[in-house]
């Protein structure tokens, strides 16, 4: 191992063994993992440094800095909620910043479906009880992930310092907004399918795909995320 | 000093050590360390959540820096920062000024009745 600098091999190997003790702890995406590992395998290089410039042989400035860093269970716990609030903004970020974008692709089918229409936008759903319905249903699924959202991204960033902290309430907004998400999709799906179903000539082909392909790849990830979200909050005690 | 004893005081003093200037993790274990004349130990393990947190927070910013071959992140105040040190400075001096005042041992009393 060339990072190590000079660092006599069973000394490197004493360090990577130590973190992948914490890694095996820490929840989230591997990549949020792999910047704190790291972040603390340069740390503990820096530890055995300073324990060799003090004159202890290669292995034992090792082992003298992995002593330092404490117990990894400790470093992988205090970790642990940093990479929940991490995860939850970026999921509630995307989300917000993905909603609009799907939400105007349906706006566009339901304008160039109707323009052959000669009637009044609000009356449009007005033409089936079950369509009207099923639109206010999304408009609370957009509304429950917006909120969800919101409060996902301004618990986890410069309001944390003033709120007390709870490791749970960054994870939980993310995962209802995730879900929320996959709710207002996926009834625009069914939505789209049954009016594919009555009446189908009225739709107007290319946005609807669009509209259709945005909300599948949507739903998809969201659930992921949310999921994903769900098994970090478990994690945390 | 143990852990316990710094907790809720940790935030300010991580912002302090980082007041004169920019310091990757482990100068910033080393400046407490030095800074507390040895007093202050904690599991180096543990800083790094800490310093995760005040970078969310937004008190520190934090880049990857390369510089003598290792790559390090490197933590700096930001004006936030700057303004929650001061705060946080405050804070102390009131909060020890009115603890040192109150574990003072008190006069005897002179005329109790």
């Amino acid at each position: 191992m060339n990072r190590q600098g000079g660092t006599a091999p069973e000394a490197g190997s004493a360090v990577e063994r130590y973190l992948a003790e914490i890694t095996a702890l820490l929840p989230g995406p591997p990549r949020a993992r792999a910047g704190i590992v790291a972040e603390l395998r340069s740390g503990l290089l820096d530890a055995t440094d300073a324990h060799r410039s003090a004159g202890l042989p290669p292995a034992q400035a090792a082992l003298a800095a992995i002593r330092e860093f404490g117990d990894p269970a400790r470093v992988a716990a205090g970790f642990k909620a940093e990479v929940a609030a991490g995860h939850a903004r970026r999921v509630a970020i995307s989300l917000l910043a993905t909603g609009p974008l799907v939400g105007l692709l349906w706006v566009a089918t339901a304008l160039s479906s109707h323009l052959g229409v000669r009637a009044a936008p609000w009356q449009w759903a007005g033409q089936s009880p079950g369509l009207r319905v099923g639109i206010c249903l999304v408009a609370v699924a957009v509304g429950i992930t917006a909120w969800a959202a919101v409060l996902g991204i301004a618990t986890t960033g410069r309001l944390s310092r003033w709120l007390p902290a709870r490791p749970r309430r960054a994870p939980t907004a993310a995962a209802v907004a995730g879900f929320g998400a996959v709710g207002a999709d996926g009834l625009g799906l069914l939505l789209l399918a049954t009016q594919l179903a009555t009446t189908s000539g009225k739709l107007s082909p290319i946005p609807a795909a669009a509209a259709a392909a945005a909300s599948l790849a949507r739903l998809t990830l969201a659930r992921r995320a949310a999921r994903r979200c769900l098994a970090i909050r478990a994690s945390l005690t | 000093m143990r852990a316990e004893t710094l907790k809720g005081h940790l935030d300010g003093i991580l912002l302090a050590v980082l007041e004169p200037g920019p310091r990757h993790g482990y100068a910033i274990m080393e400046a407490l360390r030095i800074r507390s004349g040895g007093q202050v130990d904690l599991p180096t393990g543990t800083v790094y959540p800490a310093l995760h947190r005040l970078e969310r927070a937004g008190l520190v910013r934090a880049t990857w820096s390369a510089a003598g071959g290792r790559r390090r992140r490197v933590y700096q105040l930001t004006p936030a920062g700057r303004r929650a040190l001061d705060s946080e400075r405050t804070t102390w001096r009131d909060f020890s000024a009115a603890v040192t005042a109150l574990l003072q041992p008190a006069p005897p009393a002179a005329s109790s009745p």
